[in-house]
């Protein structure tokens, strides 16, 4: 049928738009610098090389800008999940009054955007000696609104009677927290996990604004920074800018129904 | 539960997280506030000057054009990334031999930072030896300024964005796909309903709550652009891609005019709200 024809080209269109550039980032990386001036439109020109990944880990702090995203990322994912469970454990699963306005006033801070708080972000940090050091990367991102929103609806979830039996065995709240609540949240707090730990990694307003010294890029930032320094070479910025993926795509091909499911569930966008 | 201290440990539990809220969040709204009625530079003085600031935002050509261009950009790539995540979450749920596939091609590049993204296709779009234009050339077609002709220049951002994140409004469309019930399928089979019909009968319908929700985050996320432009074009050629979010940047880090950017932040702030609030209302009516 032809309109079965239609959808098939369609369907294959888009795969191909999709697939192309990502092979193309490859590609381009596995090729001599001359050989990407020469042949433009080849694939995989022989012979492919991997002089670009040398080049950039050898002549370049890639891998300074590495290790500072790591901990940016390691550091305030970890944090992240701690605040985050604390209070969504308060919000969830104590009755107090005033607990319904502050869930609303922590869900009220998705609604602010990041962007409009750089000038004063700034300024607060300047006043506190802390610009350009990773401490002020990590900062201001600690407080994740929708982690809490995620982890208060699971949490409501977890049946009373393990509560209760932790409370009837002299367990305190910080015992029913650790022993109870934490295990029984697992899927939960690995979601909130992995999206944090995208969004510390893919953070790039913010460390552009605080670090001023190339020693303190994260590798966002040094990656724009590439094409201001090595502006024509193209086989080693598309090695650096895959380089600077391979942490996100390892853990997106490991987690990626959790990656999903947490995006489907919050609508998350960043 | 039988606690007596509930509202002494709800506070210590909700305190570190609170902590780090008002400090990096709800103390720099006031203080940006605050900060948008005075006249300063950070090298000189700090002067008050009430609402100076809100009103030059309005008299200032290069504000008035990098709002324009925010517009611009929210006008190309919202429509184009809710459409092609459509289509896209149509595949996913047609197709069943490739679905899951698909799904993964089509998310990947949204875990990718935008500095990736933008190197990427700056480097598509490269005017002597990208392959776009290498592949025109070979056609024997003319080649396009992809980033340096002015009129152009915005339309390749928003592509190289809707590569970059359609995959994000699919996942939503899928998962409001799922929800609606086989039966209701089933019984449009029954009474011969083409793809077609279903299509714009059954499932475009029952995904009206998913389509607003899918619109006012993509205007939302586009009114926020910033990243793409800075990487691709740095707000060029001749201006013509500077964004407000580039503006605020350049104004405060370049001219150190730290009132005036704060200003255009709460302008900034209060499009994304009123665009919140609408959402708000809208969805709240229907219930």
């Amino acid at each position: 049928m032809n309109k079965r024809r239609l959808g098939d080209v369609l369907v294959a269109l888009l795969l191909v738009i999709w697939v192309a550039p990502m092979i193309w980032l490859v590609s381009t990386s596995l090729k001599s610098e001359r050989n990407v001036m020469t042949d433009h439109l080849s694939l995989f020109s022989a012979p492919l090389t991997v002089e670009n990944y040398e080049k950039a880990f050898g002549t370049t702090e890639i891998g300074l800008w590495l290790r500072n995203s790591t901990i940016v990322s390691v550091v305030s994912t970890a944090i992240t999940l701690v605040i985050d469970a604390m209070i969504a454990y308060a919000i969830a699963r104590i009755p107090f009054r005033g607990r319904e306005s502050l869930f609303i006033f922590v869900l009220a801070g998705m609604m602010v955007p990041f962007e409009a708080l750089i000038i004063q972000l700034y300024l607060e940090f300047n006043a506190l000696g802390l610009i350009n050091t990773l401490t002020a990367a990590i900062l201001p991102r600690l407080a994740m609104p929708i982690g809490v929103f995620i982890l208060v609806q699971f949490f409501k979830g977890i049946p009373v009677a393990l509560e209760e039996a932790a409370y009837i065995d002299g367990a305190g709240r910080w015992r029913i927290f650790t022993s109870v609540i934490i295990p029984n949240g697992k899927s939960a707090l690995v979601t909130v996990m992995i999206l944090s730990f995208i969004n510390a990694w893919n953070d790039f307003l913010w460390p552009l604004v605080v670090a001023s010294d190339s020693a303190k890029y994260t590798i966002t930032v040094g990656i724009a920074n590439f094409q201001g320094t090595h502006g024509t070479e193209y086989s080693l910025i598309m090695a650096g800018a895959l380089v600077a993926s391979l942490p996100l795509i390892a853990l997106f091909l490991a987690f990626r129904d959790q990656i999903v499911k947490g995006i489907a569930m919050t609508g998350m966008k960043d | 539960m039988r606690h007596s201290h509930n509202a002494r440990d709800a506070m210590l539990f909700s305190m570190p997280f609170l902590v780090v809220y008002a400090a990096f969040l709800v103390i720099p709204i006031f203080y940006g506030l605050y900060l948008s009625f005075f006249d300063w530079n950070i090298l000189a003085g700090k002067r008050f000057i009430g609402f100076q600031n809100f009103a030059d935002a309005f008299r200032d050509e290069k504000f008035i054009a990098a709002l324009l261009h925010t517009c611009q950009f929210v006008l190309i790539s919202t429509p184009a990334t809710i459409i092609v995540g459509f289509l896209m979450s149509l595949i996913v749920m047609s197709a069943s031999r490739l679905g899951k596939a698909a799904e993964t091609v089509f998310f990947m590049p949204y875990i990718l930072s935008i500095t990736v993204i933008g190197t990427l296709w700056s480097w598509i779009f490269q005017g002597n030896f990208g392959i776009l234009n290498q592949l025109l050339a070979a056609c024997g077609l003319k080649t396009v300024g992809w980033l340096t002709d002015p009129n152009v220049a915005m339309w390749s951002i928003s592509g190289a964005t809707v590569w970059w994140t359609a995959g994000f409004n699919m996942i939503l469309f899928t998962a409001g796909m799922k929800q609606i019930p086989d039966d209701v399928y089933e019984a449009a089979k029954l009474d011969g309903a083409g793809y077609l019909t279903v299509l714009t009968k059954i499932t475009m319908p029952l995904l009206r709550d998913t389509s607003i929700l899918v619109l006012i985050l993509q205007i939302i996320a586009s009114f926020k652009v910033f990243g793409q432009s800075y990487v691709m074009t740095g707000g060029g050629p001749y201006g013509s891609t500077r964004v407000l979010v580039q503006y605020i940047y350049e104004t405060g880090f370049s001219y150190f005019r730290m009132g005036y950017a704060s200003a255009m932040s709460i302008l900034l702030f209060l499009i994304i709200l009123l665009i919140s609030v609408f959402q708000l209302v809208a969805t709240r009516g229907e219930k």
